[in-house]
This record gives C-alpha cells, structure tokens and sequence, in this order.
C-alpha cells in the first residue's frame, strides 16, 4: 500500500472488512434497502412470470436502436430522479426538526434523525445525481431519440458506441445505489470539496464511489457526445442543409461539444484525485507541493460549462414546444442558433464566479463577473424569440405547452439571480448560502420543467398514444405549488443569511420557513403520485388516445413525418427535405402522406451484448476499485480489453430488411394510422398551423 | 424568412423520398468519429499541461526540473517517435497500392520503434526511483510523472491496436473495417508524436531554459 | 386552456408560498440589516443590482404574461394571427441590444463595487475608520471544528468568540489547519474563504455595539454545523477591560498546546474559552507545518453515532 488506510485490508477482499468495523445499520438506510429490494423482487418476479426474458434480452438489453436506448436513458433518469427526490425529502425534513439546541435527536444524531457524516452523504448524492445521472440521461435520452429522427437519419452514426455510453451511465447509476447499502457515499458535497476528499478527511470508501461513479459515468456520456456530433454532421438525409436543421438539434450540437471538450477535464480533474488516495501523490493535498484551490479550478472548468450542458437541450425542447402550440414558426430562428452556440462559448470562460471569495484580486474578480453576466444576452434573446413566437400566434395550452411556459418564467427569475450572484460585492454574502441553493434549482427546474414538457410532447411519437392531458395538468399545478412552495422560502432564508448544507441549524428564526418548504415536499410528493396516475391512465386508455404520425396536429419538424410509434428502421424511406420546418411544409402542400412510391433494402445494424457484457464488467471494476480488491479490477479491466479485441473480429454487426418485409410492416402501420385517424387532428386540417386556413377549431384541441 | 413565405410547389413535381440514398461512408464517419475523440484526448492533455504549469514551481524542497530532466536523451526518444510515425506513414502508402506486406512491414517497424522508446521511458522512470524521485516526494514530481506517463500510457495503448491490427491484415486482407482502423490508428499514432512534441517542449526544453 | 375545474383551482394554491415574503419581521434578515460600511455597500450594490435589471425583467415578464393572454386560441383572437411573421430586423437589434446596454451597465457597477469591498483592501473602509486609530490585528486559524482568534500584539487568544472594538478599523489574516473553510459575518463582512497552507486577509469595520452571527460558510466535515462563533462589537473602552481579563486567564496557548486544540472536535456544547501567553508568530508556524505535510485526520470513528463514547471524546 502506498498510503496509509484507516481500517483493515487484505488481498482477497480489500477494505471489505470495514464493512464489519463501522455499524452501517442504519434504520434510514434499511428502508430504503427494503424498498429497493421490494421493487427488484416484484419487477424479476414479472418478468419471470410474464415470460418476458426472451423479450427484455432481444428487445432492450441487447438493442442498439437509438430510440429504445434513449428511452433507457430516460426510464434511468426518472428512477434516479426518484431516488434524489427521496433524498431531498430526508435533507428537508432533517432541517425541519433539527433546528436550536432543544430539538430532539433519534438514531444516533444529536439533532433530528441524521447525524452529520450521514446527512452530508445525503446532499452529496443528491446532487451528484440528480445532476449526473438524473437530469444528463434524461436529456441524453431525448437527444438520442430525437436528433436522428428530426436529421431523417436510419440511427445514430455508431449504435453500438450508443449503447455502451448508456450502459456506462446505468453503472454510474448503479455504483450510487450500491453505495447506499455496501459502505457510505462522499460526504464532501457534489462538488467535492478539496482537500475534504483527501485521505486523512474522508478515510472510508464514500468519495472513492464518488470518484469512479462519476468517472465511469463521464466516459459514456463523453461516447455520447462524439456519437451526437459525427450523427449531426454525417448522418443528415438529402436537403437537411445546416439552416434547416431543427433548433432542438441545434441546441443538441452546441450542448455536445460542451460535453466532448469539458467531460474530458473532469476525468483528467478525478483522475488526480483518484492518485492522491490511491497512490499518495501530493496534487490537491495540503503539503508537500499539492494545491487545492487546482482541484476547484479544474472542477469548475468542467462544471460550470456541464450547467449548459444540461440547460441548452431544455432550451432545444423549448423552441420545439412553444411553436408547436403557438400554431407559428419560431421567431429568429438563426439568432437562436447563434444565441445557443454564444451561450456554448462563453461558458468557458467565466468558470471562477463559483470561488469569487477565494481572494482572488478585484481586477481577476471584475474580469471574470463581467464574463458571466455576457451569458446573460444570449439567453435574453432566446426569452425574448420565445415571446415574440407567441407573438400573434393562436396559443393551445396543452400539458407540454403548461411545462415550457412555467419553464420560461423560471429562466426569467433563475437568470435574475445569476446575475446578482455574478456580481462579487453581493456574491460575498449571499455564495454559500441556500440563495444559491434556490439559484440552481431554478435553473434545474427549468430543466425538469422542459424534460417534462418534452417527454409529454414527443411521448405519442415514440409510443403511438397520448399521455393523459387531465392527470397532466394536475401533475404540473401540484408540481408548480411545489416549487413555489419550496424555492421561495429558500430565497427568503437566504437573505436572512441561512448557509448551505446545514445538518442542524443553530438559528431559530428559520424554523417556520423550514417547514413551508416542508409542505412543498409535500406538494411535491403528491404531484409525484398524480405523474404515476397519469402514466397508468395513460397506458390503460391508450388505444383511446391512440394517434397517427402527425400527433398534435401543428407539430412542425421532421421527426412527425414519419409514424408513431416510430418503426426501428425509423423512415421507410429517406425523406428529402424541402423546408426548415419540413413537415409543416408538407402540410401545407397537401405532402403529409406517408406512403412512398415503391420500398428498397434497408440496411440496419445487428443487435449485440457487447456493450452490456462491457457495462457488467466496468461495473465490477469500479466496485473493486473503490473497496481496493486489486485482482478483481485487474481480471475486469483486462477482460474489457479482450472483448473489444474480440468485438473487433466480428463482421456479423449489420443485415438488410429486404423491401418486402419493409412493405408489409408499413402496410401494417398505414393501416394502424387509418385506424387511429379519428383520434387526432387531421394532418393538414384545421390545426394546421402556419400553412392551414385559419378556419373552425380542431375536433381535439377545442379552444376555450 | 424566405424559406417561410407561401411559395407554391407542384406536389405532383416534388420528389419526397430518396430512393437511391445509401446514407453515408462508413469510413470517412468513423474517422469524423475518431477525429472527435482525439479532440477530447486533447483536452485531457490541455487540462495536464496547464496543471503541469503550476505543479512546476511546487517542488516541496525535493528534486526540482533541473535535477531531474534529461532534454538529450528526451530528443533521443522524439527520434524514435518520429521514426516509427514515419515507418508507420510508410505502411499506410503500402495501403494505398494494396500492397500487404508492405503494411506489415512497416506496422512491424513502428511496432518495434514504440517498443523502443518505451523501453527508453522505462529506463528513465527506473532511474528516477532510483533517485527517490517518486510522485510521492512533492506536487511537482506527480505532475511530472503523471504527464510523462498518461503519453507513456497512450503509447502502450497504441502498440497493443497495432498488434491486433497486424494481426487482422494479416488474417482478413484490407475490408472496409481493417482499413478504417488503420487510417485511425495513423492518427492516434500521430496524435501521440504531436503530444510527444509538446511533452518535449513543454516540460524537458522548459525545463533546462 | 382546458375548463376542468380541479386544475384551475390548483393554480391559485402556486400563489400561497407568496404570503411568507409579507409575514417575516425585517430583524432577521440579516443581509438587511447591515451593522458596518461592508455589509452596507453590499446591500447598496444588491439594491442597485436589483433595480436595474428590473428595468428589463419586468418589462420581459410583463410581455410574455400580456401575449400568453393576448393570443390565447380563440375566436376573438383569431384576427390577429400572423403565422408568416418569423423576422425583424428592427427586433433583432432590440432584443441584442437592450440587454448589452443593462449588461454594461450591470458590468460598471460589478467593477466599481468589487473595489470598494475586496477584502484584501476594501476601500470603503478608508473613508469611514476613525483617522489616527491604528487598526487592531486579529489572526484567525480553523481547525476541525472550532475558531481560534489571536490577537497577537495583545498576546492572546480566544476559541468561538470574537471579540472587537467599534468604529475601529479590525484587519484579519486567516489560515486553516485542515480543510477549507469561509469565514463570514454576515451583518458585519462578506465571506473569504480560510484554506491550509494560506493566508488570506479580510477587514471590517462595526458601526454599532451588539452581538452578531458569525460562522463558517463552507461545508469541512461532520462538525461544521456547529462551527459558530459570536462576535462581540464593544466599546473601546470595554474591549480594553476585556483584553485584561483574558491576558489573566491561567490557560496558556503555545505550538504544542495549539496540536492538542487542533486534534478533530464537535464543539456542540458551544464552549469558548480565552488563552493568555501566546506564543509569538503561532500564526506563521501553523500555516508552515500544514505546507510540510502536517494533517490532522478524521478518525473512522467520528463517521458515526454521535452519542457514542468516541464520539464524545471528540465533542465539546
Ligand atoms: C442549469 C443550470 C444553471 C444555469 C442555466 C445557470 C445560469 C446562470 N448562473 Fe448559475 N446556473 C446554473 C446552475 C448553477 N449555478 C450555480 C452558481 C452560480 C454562481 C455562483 C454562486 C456562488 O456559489 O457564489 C453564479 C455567479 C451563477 C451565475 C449564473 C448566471 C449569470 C447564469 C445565466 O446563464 C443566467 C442567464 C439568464 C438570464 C439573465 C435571464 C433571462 C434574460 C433576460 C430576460 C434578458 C435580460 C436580462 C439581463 C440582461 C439581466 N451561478 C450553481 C452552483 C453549484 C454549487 O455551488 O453547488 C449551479 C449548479
Ligand atoms: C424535487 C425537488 C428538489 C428539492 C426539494 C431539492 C432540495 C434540495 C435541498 C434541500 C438541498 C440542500 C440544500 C442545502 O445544502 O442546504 C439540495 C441540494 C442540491 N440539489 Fe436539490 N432539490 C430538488 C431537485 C433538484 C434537481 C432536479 C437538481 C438537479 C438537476 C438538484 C440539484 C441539487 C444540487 C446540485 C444540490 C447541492 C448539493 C451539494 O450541496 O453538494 N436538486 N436540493
Ligand atoms: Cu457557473
């Protein structure tokens, strides 16, 4: 050993035996062992039951279909988001109980029911993953569906790389949970916080699951990014020049080379670290020549661009969304475009506005304020193309339509307190406190905002039927008082000076705010509950709320051109694009017909386990590493080699759909579609948009 | 926007679907792919080399950069780089002819020249401990060895793709999948004397300036 | 806009969390309740901040709030709609413009302010500190989880407790034994961050006699909830007395007392205690052991039960 370990070690089992020194038996944590345990039995159990191995192995373990991996990526994001809420349930309620030195304390606290290393790991992973494996795979997820579809593209340039990227991000996933029930999570905040994450400040495995979560999790989502890129720049049907490229798929470039430049300095900035406990080499320790405040630059280099890197896809969405049910085409479109890849640049330079209290010079300080409030006019022009689509337009106020406004007015006040934040002389007594917790969040719920939004739009196109627009609009008012309820409060607090990550709070005067934010979590849970209702209504009535191609009638771009749900070859035959808004286009000239001429090959690729073999591997080698089991990282890591040698022999990977097959298939679907027509706005009809006549309102969508 | 106004088209005029259209080339998408890769490689070399910056002043009362740092015998291993690069680049005209043993000779030669310069770092590093001069003395001494050795790291990588590549030229001849990843390999080959070039600038010529 | 009922009435619930911005007394707003020229032009610049870029966000607002209503989809409206409009050159100069003139201006402010408020020469200060006074030097060191304040001229010291004169400029050099930590009173001074191996410098000056909250502002580990300290803004005069009474005090502070106060406590009882004789350049000494490697590690221990045996032999 080259460092000195706290704590037993032998080669077999490596720090396993801390497991048997430190009483990880905590009720908090059988609770959620029981419940994750229950939900894995009952979901095995079906699936043995329904004889649906078969199918889950063919189907999605093996697939390298970009739509089915996407909507992995998307089911791991919800589950995970779950997960965080769960944890931001336990941070909440803690601060509403442990508050002045009379509040009672349970299981071991002094205070509430968490005691501190145990509430700082709650944080820590609530952040970190609603962050990198709650809000990335949801976004990931609606990029990889949608991008190839919106391009006319078959797949993405390399479906198998698409599906190692998302199994790399379900071990990611699946090292945090394990985190939960073998050893303990970092406790030094999602940030990590040097030098707390050294060796002689976090002396068990947490940060190391930290570490190799986050590391592993990054090399997907680096896969995914060049994936995205090479799909965007090569994989574009005939006529899809760069100005008629959808804005979503535009936003989606300028997020992914944020992604393929900023990831890989988080893993050079992890990779340090991961020596300094590993090795014992002095980069962000105190003496012997290390520097800490290295480790927060180069956090920060990646981590305030991965802000934008979460936020320009929900801005993509947005420009889909509002234009869809503002019945117009999106205002300024290349000043949107220009707006997004301005955002994307400017992100790399402002990354010292999260240590202005560093002490850094006034001069450095100045620079780098000014830098950040830059960003500030790009996002003010995409609010205000937003607004000016609206403009004269005929608005419908469907669930999707409901989740992009309250997004906006979140963007609007989130972006105001970015730029208070931006200013030192008022970053000095507000950093740190919970106004930058309420800060990011209302950023991040502009995110969650437009994911749901989007989920809620592009949903009848993955699946071929609507989501319950009822149980949606009372999922989106219950989320909305949630917000409220809680984010106004934590602004509140902030000006009355409430720090951040507090496991007990020693002022009084905090407490009836506390507990407003406390009903919010509430508000939150049941909207929550009427999301999961909504899901099952949907799914019972879906052959009621079936639809055809063209789900919302006014949908505009060139993923509704084809059918919903979307057959795996994606477009029978490679459409020819005409227009920036393509299918609008074929709209109004009467083009909307699915049905081509004559059918040819497709080619397609094969499925494979490859990846998920990978993904099983990678998952047992970050498991050895973080408990140090040096012959199992060894065997895992040399075994990956060996199978992408071996992957790398096989010629087996792709196979033609003879034109007669794809015939039969679309007769199916065409069928299908005639069937559903009643359900859905005739394309064409009335809700046409831009190219329709304005005449009497669609059978669905009546105005009020 | 023009591309909005109300032209009007003859639907019977437009052709909708592309019957003909094969997509892309295969091998010119995996080069964009492996080109993009590299550009993140580049930023995991830009993140050491400005770490390296600051780490370089942070020598903690150990072995400093002028105790530790051999810029001849440097210049002697960028040789061996760039021959085996330029033996490499021999090859790939070999490809051109669809000549296959000119491909294996000259993959042999750069295969052998990166052995050689590994065996050169490893003599370095060997005397370094030597020396005591361990990662584990000061800030600077793992920056140094960290940066030397992720290029060092990135080398091995290579000689095993070429090994394998050796291997299917010989086995499989030159189908679309073989020549796809010779042309990446080149990079990556080339990729790794660029980032030689700047290891040699940036920390052995800086070094002794 | 659908007409069913239960939603609708929803939507007035998201307006509730509103009332809590009217129902809180202003006391507790400390960021309101400035108590020296720092914490004061912060608040000035916060306001100022405010104001201007409320010139455009509430227009903004207002806007989108008016079109959502505006051109809602219904007969009425159907006048107005206009699909073809997708462009203006007129609007595009306006909607980049606008917002560069409000950054610059945004930008001006951020410039001039930092000047006045930088901590390592808050020039705000040298208007208002009393002339002649020389201003009174206070060393600040974090350890895991406690404050030490040394008042090196006065040679002494205190844990948790700070000390200080009113309308006398007080300058602060702040180290940290261990892991980073922030140091922030917020009625008095904005933050600066404490690291190892460091120094960094603040200064501040009290207008008013009283007693603030004064803590640490950034997460080091299991004790940093309980890392509070009062600061006490006295007269002169009384701060001489106080100087007194502590250069009595029979608890002593040299390096190797200092290790002992240094090893990893919980100061959850909120104990302070006062240090006469300290050893001279103790500031310097520490910041020197943490740059040759000296660490003072968390035990596994203290991962747990905070009402075990090792962890109370950790807390104070
Ligand atoms: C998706 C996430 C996201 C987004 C989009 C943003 C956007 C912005 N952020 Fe935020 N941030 C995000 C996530 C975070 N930020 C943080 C912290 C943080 C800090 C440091 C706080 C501190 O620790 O002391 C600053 C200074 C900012 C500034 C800004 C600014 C100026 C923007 C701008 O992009 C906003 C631009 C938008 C505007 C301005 C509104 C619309 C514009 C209009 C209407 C036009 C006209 C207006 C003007 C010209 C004023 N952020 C942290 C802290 C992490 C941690 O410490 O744990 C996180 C996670
Ligand atoms: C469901 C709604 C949510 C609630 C109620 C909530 C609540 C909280 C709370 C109470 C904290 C701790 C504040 C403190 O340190 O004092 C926190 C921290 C944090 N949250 Fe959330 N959160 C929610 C959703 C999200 C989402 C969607 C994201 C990101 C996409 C997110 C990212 C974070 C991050 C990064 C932190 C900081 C963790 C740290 O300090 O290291 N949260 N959240
Ligand atoms: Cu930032």
């Amino acid at each position: 050993m080259l460092v000195d370990l706290q704590g037993p070690w032998n080669p077999l089992f490596g720090r396993l035996g801390l497991l048997l020194e430190v009483h990880y038996n905590n009720p908090v944590l059988f609770f959620a062992f029981e419940l994750s345990v229950v939900v894995g039995v009952i979901l095995l159990f079906w699936a043995t039951c329904a004889r649906k191995w078969g199918y889950i192995w063919r189907e999605w373990l093996t697939t390298v279909d970009h739509k089915k991996i996407g909507v992995m990526y998307i089911v791991v994001g919800l589950v995970m988001m779950f997960r965080g809420f769960f944890d931001a349930l336990m941070i909440r309620s803690q601060q509403a109980i442990a508050v002045g030195p009379d509040s009672p304390g349970v299981l071991g606290a002094a205070h509430g029911y968490l005691p501190p290393y145990h509430f700082d790991q709650v944080f820590t992973a609530h952040g970190m993953i609603m962050i990198l494996v709650a809000a990335t795979p949801i976004l990931v997820g609606m990029m990889n569906i949608i991008v190839p579809l919106q391009i006319g593209a078959r797949d993405m340039a390399y479906p198998y790389l698409n599906a190692l990227g998302l199994w790399l991000t379900v071990v990611s996933a699946a090292l945090v949970m394990i985190a939960l029930f073998i050893g303990d999570f970092s406790h030094a905040g999602w940030v990590g916080l040097a030098p707390l994450t050294e060796l002689p400040y976090s002396p068990g495995v947490g940060v190391d699951y930290w570490i190799w979560s986050i590391q592993i999790g990054s090399v997907g989502t680096t896969m995914g990014a060049i994936n995205l890129i090479a799909t965007i720049i090569k994989m574009r049907a005939p006529g899809m020049t760069w100005g008629r490229i959808p804005v979503f798929t535009w936003t989606s470039m300028a997020s992914n080379i944020i992604a393929l430049t900023s990831f890989p300095v988080l893993g050079v900035t992890l990779a340090l670290l991961t020596f300094d406990r590993y090795l014992g080499t002095h980069f962000f320790t105190v003496g012997l020549g290390g520097d800490l405040m290295m480790y927060t630059n180069l956090f920060w280099i990646w981590g305030h661009p991965e802000v934008y890197f979460v936020v320009l896809p929900a801005f993509g969405m947005l420009s889909e969304i509002i234009p869809t049910f503002s019945e117009k085409p999106l205002f300024g479109y290349v000043t949107m475009v220009i707006a997004s890849m301005a955002i994307a640049a400017v992100s790399w330079s402002v990354w010292l506005h999260h240590f202005f209290t560093m002490g850094a010079g006034p001069n450095v300080n100045a620079y780098f304020s000014i830098a950040t409030m830059l960003v500030g006019i790009p996002t003010g022009v995409k609010v205000f193309n937003w607004a000016f689509t609206m403009y004269r337009s005929r608005m419908r106020f469907d669930t999707p339509m409901l989740w992009a406004i309250g997004s906006v007015f979140l963007l609007i006040s989130g972006g105001m307190t970015g730029m208070m934040l931006a200013v030192p002389a008022i970053n000095y007594i507000v950093h740190n406190s919970v106004f930058v917790i309420a800060h990011f969040h209302n950023m991040f719920l502009l995110i969650v905002y437009a994911a749901f939004g989007a989920v809620t739009y592009w949903f009848p196109k993955v699946f071929g039927f609507t989501l319950d627009e009822r149980w949606g609009k009372r999922f989106f008012w219950f989320f909305t008082a949630g917000t409220l309820m809680v984010f106004i409060p934590m602004y509140t607090l902030g000006f009355m000076g409430m720090t951040r990550r507090l496991d007990y709070v020693s002022h009084t005067a905090w407490w009836p705010l506390l507990n407003a934010e406390m009903v919010g979590i509430g508000l939150y849970a049941i909207s929550i509950a009427c999301f999961v209702m909504q899901l099952a209504v949907s799914i019972r009535d879906r052959e009621k709320n079936a639809v055809g191609a063209d789900a919302w009638g006014t949908s505009r771009t060139l993923e509704w051109a084809t059918h919903s749900p979307v057959p795996y070859y994606n477009f029978a035959v490679t459409p020819i694009i005409h227009d920036r808004d393509e299918w609008a286009w074929r709209r109004k000239h009467g083009l909307t017909s699915l049905k081509p001429d004559r059918y040819v090959d497709i080619h397609m690729p094969k499925n494979t386990a490859v990846p998920l073999v990978l993904g099983v591997l990678s998952l047992a080698f970050g498991f050895a590493m973080v408990w140090r089991i040096w012959w199992l990282a060894a065997i895992s890591a040399i075994a990956m080699l060996l199978v992408i040698i071996y992957r790398s022999f096989d010629k087996d990977t792709d196979y033609i759909i003879p034109a007669s097959d794809v015939e039969r298939m679309e007769k199916e679907m065409l069928a299908r579609a005639e069937r559903v027509e009643g359900n859905a706005p005739a394309p064409g009809g009335a809700a046409g948009g831009a190219y329709a006549s304005p005449q009497a309102p669609s059978k669905r969508h009546q105005g009020d | 926007m023009s591309s909005h106004s109300a032209e009007s088209v003859d639907p019977g005029k437009v052709s909708l679907w592309d019957y003909e259209h094969h997509g892309h080339d295969p091998i010119s998408t995996r080069t964009l792919g492996f080109w993009l890769y590299m550009l993140s490689d580049a930023m995991i070399f830009a993140a050491l080399f400005a770490a390296y910056g600051v780490y370089v002043r942070n020598a903690a009362g150990g072995p400093t950069e002028a105790d530790i740092i051999h810029p001849i015998y440097a210049m002697w291993e960028s040789v061996v780089v760039f021959t085996s690069v330029f033996a490499y680049g021999l090859g790939m005209a070999a490809l051109k002819k669809g000549n296959r043993a000119g491909v294996i000779n000259g993959l042999l030669a750069a295969f052998a020249l990166g052995l050689v310069f590994l065996g050169m770092e490893y003599k370095e590093f060997a005397d370094l401990i030597a020396d005591g001069a361990v990662p584990q003395r000061s800030g600077f001494l793992s920056a140094y060895w960290t940066i030397v050795l992720t290029h060092g790291l990135h080398m091995i990588f290579g000689l095993l793709w070429m090994l394998v590549m050796l291997f299917q030229v010989m086995r499989e001849g030159f189908t679309q999948n073989v020549v796809y990843r010779l042309i990446n390999l080149r990079l990556f080959w080339h990729f790794q004397a660029i980032i030689w070039v700047c290891v040699f600038t940036f920390v052995y010529l800086k070094g002794v300036l | 806009m659908s007409r069913e009922k239960f939603p609708g009435a929803l939507r007035y619930l998201a307006l509730m969390p509103l009332l809590f911005l009217g129902g809180c007394s202003t006391q507790h707003f400390w960021l309101f309740n400035p108590k020296g020229p720092i914490s004061e032009t912060e608040l000035h610049y916060l306001i100022l901040d405010v104001a201007v870029m409320l010139v455009i966000i509430i227009p903004t607002t207002l806007m989108v709030i008016w079109f959502l209503w505006r051109y809602r989809k219904n007969a009425k409206t159907q006048a107005a709609y206009d699909p073809n409009w997708t462009h203006s050159n007129i609007l595009e100069v306006i909607v980049w413009g606008v917002p560069v003139v409000i950054v610059a201006i945004l930008g001006y402010y951020s410039y001039v302010g930092i000047h006045e408020v930088n901590p390592y020469n808050p020039t705000i200060l040298a208007s208002k500190a009393q002339s002649g006074a020389d201003p009174l030097e206070i060393d600040v060191v974090t350890t895991d989880w406690q404050w030490l304040f040394i008042y090196p001229k006065q040679h002494i010291a205190v844990s948790n407790e700070l000390v200080i004169p009113t309308h006398t400029k007080v300058d602060f050099r702040l180290t940290s034994t261990s892991v980073t930590n922030n140091f922030f009173i917020p009625q008095l001074v904005g933050q600066i961050y404490i690291m190892p191996g460091m120094r960094t410098k603040q200064s501040l000056l009290a207008e008013h006699a009283g007693e603030y909250h004064g803590f640490s502002a950034s997460l080091s580990g299991g004790g940093f909830a309980w890392m509070n300290f009062k600061t006490k803004a006295v007269s002169q005069s009384d701060f001489d007395t106080w100087v007194a009474k502590v250069q009595q005090s029979d608890t002593h502070m040299s390096y190797a007392d200092f290790e002992k106060f240094a090893r990893p406590t919980v100061n959850i009882g909120g104990k302070t205690t006062y240090f006469s004789n300290v050893e001279p350049g103790l500031f310097t000494q520490v910041i020197k052991a943490a740059k040759a490697g000296k660490v003072y590690p968390t035990p596994n221990a203290l991962t747990e039960n905070m009402q075990s045996e090792e962890f109370l032999k950790h807390s104070n």
